[in-house]
């Protein structure tokens, strides 16, 4: 029989055509391919990796719009800068941040923890060296306990080793354009990278003279 | 009707002591000896192990020592008793306002207003009995018709509760006139004469008593038929909480002293309780050998009232300290007393953004500050000033302090950097500027830059400035 014949019957399942979800599960992350891909933007309720290559590359354009329709407040811990009070006003982000420190990456675990529980926040992000399978688990299950929404801001992975985040994302900017690569996803296979236009919300560009 | 209730507790000292031990130490035998001299002190109370091994009340401390060899000797301190009398007041004020003290193991109870409410003496006695649940003392309580009838009744042990005067009466009239709380030369007399209850004692003419004892027996008897009111002076709680607990061993750590601890934060609930108050800091006293002290205080971000709020919070912070000397005595005392607000503000509906928050953020905040120290959770205060590094500044979190920053005009980076690095220019590629940015000369502080916007050799967009120390990346909008 040939697998058409096959297809034509229905007896064999495929992944694509499985794109419906429950859209209340989901929150826009407003950029219309990354929310295709991802099956209808981030998932409440789930723990996202993004993995940057140098810090500062695009990964907080990236959030913008999501950040820009919480109605509760951002927790920040241990992110590699100061966020910039003016800054997020100028991109209408308007909870004023909540910074945690910590000397240890212990401490921001069990501090990220304590948060997901506490169930306060619109959005989570936690700077972190590679976390383990344990950590990750543990931090998604809490993060689905509680319907927290959290992203692990990490150096790019050259290990393929599985972790339980919903989603794995590689930013990268190449070719001047700013490419997101999916490793992991829930609903679907790993996708290669694709542009996403953050461009539109930063300072006008010039294009590069090649 | 009886209206008094007297509580007599007569191994105060002892069984306070014996609830901050384990199980293996409260085996041992243990008595407090009481008397001025080495050598001459007598048992005046004893647990019962001491009284399995045969130790008896009053028996001198050679013979007690003799019969127990491992017995554990301790000095009967009646200051301390009537702390901890004072401490037991305290604890029991929560459920009945008018307490009289009577030193150093007895209090009486005006209780004619409250047997209604718990429903009789049983509820009462329930009552009283739940606030001991992790204080196990041994007590006898009676009623009476007058205080001092309950009084005596207390004291020797029999616990009558009735509300029938005429079996109070009785059972005072069955007592022996040792147990009249007279003087002992009086005691001696009497007994002499062949008075030896107190009911033969109320049978005699009082003038007659009066002339051969003077004016105390009448006064005495008198008090006890109720003839003679006894203004009762009523226990009057403090404003200000602070006690503190001897650990009888030496203990080395803080987590050592979270038992302890337990005791005193629960006195601290009943205080804070009794006047509806919170409390925003805790300090902790231990002291040493020499004489010297540590001093901790704990501050939470929120009001806390509650024991397990308290000693969460507590536990979380002391994990983080290290005790340099062994303590001896552990003093509590609670600090920024405030009246407690009713509960509202920050606690959010469950809204499309998940479901309701389990806690306020000022409980996570005190749970964050507790074990990650109060300067590891800050959020950002807008600032009047043009300098960009001023705009904002970090403050310790506190409720209710996030406040409105006007719009900027012009374009500013997510990120600030907390201090600016030196570039090389030619690295950059300038996009758009310059804004110049000068102001600060009325301090310290000045500055005069040119911002502008650049993308770097990996195409970041960051926010650089050039000034007379050269060129800078101060921030990045990516």
């Amino acid at each position: 029989m040939q697998l058409q014949q096959l297809l034509q019957q229905g007896l064999v399942w495929q992944g694509q055509q499985q794109q419906r979800h429950d859209q209340q599960q989901f929150v826009d992350s407003g950029w219309v391919e990354l929310n295709q891909n991802l099956g209808g933007g981030w998932l409440r309720g789930s723990v996202n990796e993004l993995q940057v290559a140098q810090p500062f590359s695009g990964e907080l354009a990236l959030l913008v719009p999501l950040l820009r329709q919480l109605q509760r407040p951002i927790l920040w811990i241990n992110p590699p800068a100061q966020p910039y009070l003016p800054g997020l006003l100028h991109q209408q982000i308007e909870h004023s941040p909540l910074l945690v420190r910590t000397d240890s990456h212990q401490h921001a675990l069990w501090a990220l923890e304590q948060a997901i529980q506490s169930r306060q926040f619109g959005v989570l992000l936690t700077w972190l060296p590679e976390l383990s399978a344990a950590w990750v688990r543990r931090l998604q299950q809490a993060a689905e306990q509680h319907q927290q929404l959290v992203f692990i801001i990490t150096a790019w992975q050259h290990t393929d080793e599985a972790r339980a985040y919903v989603n794995r994302l590689q930013l990268q900017r190449c070719a001047d354009r700013f490419q997101v690569g999916i490793k992991k996803r829930r609903f679907g296979w790993p996708l290669a990278p694709f542009v996403c236009p953050i461009d539109q919300l930063l300072p006008t560009r010039r294009r590069l003279v090649s | 009707m009886n209206a008094w209730l007297y509580v007599h507790a007569p191994q105060l000292l002892l069984d306070t002591q014996l609830a901050l031990q384990t199980s293996a130490q409260q085996q041992q035998p243990q008595v407090l000896l009481a008397g001025s001299r080495v050598g001459a002190r007598q048992v005046v109370q004893y647990n019962q192990a001491a009284a399995a091994a045969g130790i008896a009340l009053h028996m001198a401390e050679v013979t007690a020592t003799t019969l127990v060899a491992e017995l554990q000797l301790r000095p009967y301190q009646v200051a301390h008793e009537q702390a901890i009398l004072e401490q037991l007041a305290q604890l029991w004020y929560q459920d009945i306002a008018h307490i009289a003290l009577y030193p150093p193991q007895g209090l009486l109870f005006e209780i004619a207003s409250v047997l209604r409410l718990y429903g009789g003496f049983q509820g009462l006695l329930q009552q009283l009995q739940q606030r001991l649940q992790e204080w196990p003392i041994r007590y006898v309580v009676a009623s009476g018709d007058t205080p001092l009838r309950a009084r005596l009744l207390a004291q020797a042990g029999q616990s009558l509760l009735s509300n029938d005067a005429d079996s109070v009466q009785q059972a005072v009239a069955q007592l022996p006139i040792s147990a009249s709380d007279l003087e002992p030369v009086h005691i001696t007399r009497l007994q002499q004469v062949g008075i030896t209850t107190i009911g033969a004692l109320q049978q005699r003419h009082r003038s007659a008593l009066g002339k051969r004892f003077g004016r105390a027996m009448t006064e005495y008897l008198a008090r006890l038929n109720g003839e003679l009111p006894m203004p009762q002076q009523y226990y009057q709680p403090p404003a200000q909480f602070a006690q503190q607990l001897d650990l009888l061993a030496e203990v080395s750590s803080w987590q050592q002293l979270l038992f302890p601890l337990r005791r005193l934060l629960q006195q601290l609930e009943a205080f804070l309780q009794a006047r509806q108050l919170s409390v925003r800091a805790l300090l902790l006293q231990v002291k040493h050998r020499d004489g010297q002290h540590t001093e901790q205080l704990i501050g939470f971000a929120h009001p806390v009232w509650q024991l397990k709020d308290m000693l969460g919070l507590t536990q979380l912070q002391l994990e983080r300290q290290q005790l340099t000397q062994p303590a001896l005595e552990l003093a509590l005392q609670a600090q920024r007393l405030e009246p407690r607000q009713p509960h509202h503000g920050d606690l959010v509906q469950a809204s499309s953004e998940g479901a309701a928050p389990t806690q306020s953020l000022g409980e996570l905040v005190s749970r964050l500050q507790a074990r990650l120290g109060e300067q590891a959770v800050q959020i950002a205060q807008p600032q009047r000033d043009w300098r960009p590094q001023q705009v904002q500044q970090w403050q310790v979190w506190q409720a209710g302090t996030a406040t409105a920053m006007a719009m900027p005009q012009l374009p500013r980076p997510l990120w600030l950097l907390t201090s600016e690095q030196a570039i090389d220019p030619q690295q950059w590629q300038l996009q758009w500027g310059p804004e110049r940015l000068a102001s600060g000369w009325w301090d310290d502080a000045p500055c005069q830059r040119d911002y502008y916007i650049a993308v770097d050799q990996q195409q970041r967009q960051g926010w650089i400035f050039h000034s007379e120390q050269g060129w800078f990346v101060h921030g990045w909008f990516t």
